[in-house]
Formats: C-alpha cells, structure tokens, sequence
C-alpha cells in the first residue's frame, strides 16, 4: 500500500489535499491523522499544520487475499489465495494449491495463525474490526460442518432427555458455530461456561 | 524466514520504520528476534499472547519445508538497554 504524508492548516485542508496528490476522490482515500497541529493564536502565531498519512482504499477482500498471498510466497509454499466477502461483511479467504498440509498445520493450528495475523493488519488499518476466516483446501469448512452435527445431534439428546448438556472444550471460533447452528432452534438455548482453553459449551432445553 | 517476520510484523505496528528482525541461525535452530518501537510492543504480543504464539506457529510451518526448527523471540526495552 503507498502512503503519502500531507501536511494542511485543518485537517480537511490536509484530507482535501492529499486526494488531489493522489488523484482520487475523498470516498476513495483513506487516512490517518500523525499530528493534530494546533490552530494559531489570533490566526497569526503559533499555528502548527496538521500531517495526515493517505493512501488509496483497497477493498478489503483484495488486501486480505495480498497479504495472504505475500505470506505464501515468503514462506515458500506453492498455493494460491482467494478472497470474498461473505454475507455478513467478513472477508473469506480461500487457499489453493500444494503445501495445504503446512498451511493447514495441526487442528489447523497454522490457519487460525494465519486469520489472526490478517484480521489484526486489517482492523487496525481500517480502525474497526474486520472478520476474517482462513481455510485451504476446505478443511475449516468439513471441521465447522462436523461441530455442526455435534450440535445439532447433542440439542436432540436434549430434547428427548430434558436435561442439559455440556460439549467438549472448544475454542471461541466453534462456540460460535455451535451458537448459530442452534440459533433457531426452538426446543434449546445455548451459552458458554469455564475460563479460557476448559470453556465449554452448553445446551439446556428452553423452559 | 526474516522477509516472512518482518514483513507480517510490519502490517502489525504503528511505526514499521521502527521495525528490526534480527536473525541468529544456529546449527539446528534458527532465532528470529523481533524489536518494535516500545509502544508497538503490546500489538505484537497480543492479548494472552495470542499475536505472538500465531506468529511462532507461522514460522514453525515456514521453517518446517526446509526442517528448520525456529525460535521467535520479541525483545522488549530490558532486553536492549541490559
């Protein structure tokens, strides 16, 4: 991403400017201010200009799939990254090619590395947080559909049985999964019990 | 290994030009020592750590092609003044 530093009396003076320097509209640019400066003492002394950083707005699933990518080659694996954005505005990012296995990593420890890295780039560029999954090879996919029979065959034991159900240990991202696979369940409810890596999710019939 | 760290640090942190990777390649070990300005410290570690554990997992796999096992180590200000 080229940045460019540009220095005005306010700070849509700087904003203003620093779009004309790179040739696009305002909508098009995203910035970031490196000093306030400060307004002058009856308009004559003492005025210090504000800096802004700017730089051309990318859209978020091509930064993701770049720096993806960047990462694939820098690590010398043969695979090529996609990236969409899903229905709920988080950035999908598909990986393609050899080397899965590595990029995979154990329980798909090397992929949540990977999401985590490019999330935490993004929602800090973009100052807001930005959801994003990693999978290769569609290993996150067959992983999230068998939490999610899990699921939905421990909410029928529930049912029949009346009484609540506690899952194994689960990080934050398959609590999720379990969370929406019963969302609209009428017969259940679901919530979390435990502190860290012991967390664990529970199914109780509604009353 | 150090394009590979530096460069994912670098997306990480306020001040990029603050960024120094410093590689130690040893006989069976590679160390990889990270230092970022002291108010980028925190945004490389993470919350729990989480940000440094997913970049030693990322280069325990780039260091795994080639049977490179790598240590990753983040120097904080005692690290470099002592």
């Amino acid at each position: 991403m080229d940045k460019i530093t540009f220095k005005g009396g306010s700070l849509d003076e700087a904003i203003d400017g620093a779009a004309k320097v790179l040739g696009i509209s305002k909508d098009e640019m995203g910035h970031r201010v490196l000093d306030e400066g400060k307004s002058a003492m009856l308009g004559i002394i003492g005025g210090k200009e504000t800096e802004i950083e700017a730089w051309k707005k990318v859209p978020l699933d091509e930064e993701a799939r770049d720096m993806m990518q960047e990462m694939l080659n820098k690590m010398h694996l043969l695979a090529v990254a996609e990236a969409k954005i899903g229905e709920q505005g988080e950035v999908l990012v598909e990986v393609k090619g050899e080397d899965l296995g590595q990029i995979i990593g154990k329980d798909g420890a090397t992929l949540t590395s990977l999401q985590i890295v490019i999330s935490t780039a993004l929602s800090r560029r973009h100052a807001c947080r930005v959801r994003v999954y990693v999978d290769a090879g569609g290993y996150k996919e067959k992983q999230a559909q068998a939490i999610e029979r899990i699921a939905n065959s421990a909410a029928k034991d529930v049912e029949s049985t009346g009484e609540e159900k506690f899952l194994p240990p689960m990080s934050p991202a398959e609590r999720r999964i379990v969370h929406m696979a019963l969302r609209d369940n009428p017969n259940v409810t679901t919530h979390s019990e435990g502190e860290g890596k012991e967390r664990r999710l529970v199914i109780s019939p509604k009353k | 290994m150090k394009d590979l760290i530096e460069y994912i640090v670098k997306s990480l942190v306020d001040k990029p030009d603050e960024v120094n990777i410093n590689e130690v390649l040893g006989e069976t070990v590679t160390v990889v020592e990270i230092s970022v300005a002291d108010e980028d410290v925190g945004k490389v570690i993470g919350k729990e750590g989480r940000i440094a554990n997913a970049l030693r997992t990322i280069a325990k796999a780039a260091g795994a092609k080639d049977k490179i096992r790598v240590s990753v180590e983040i120097l904080t200000k005692e690290d470099n003044h002592g």
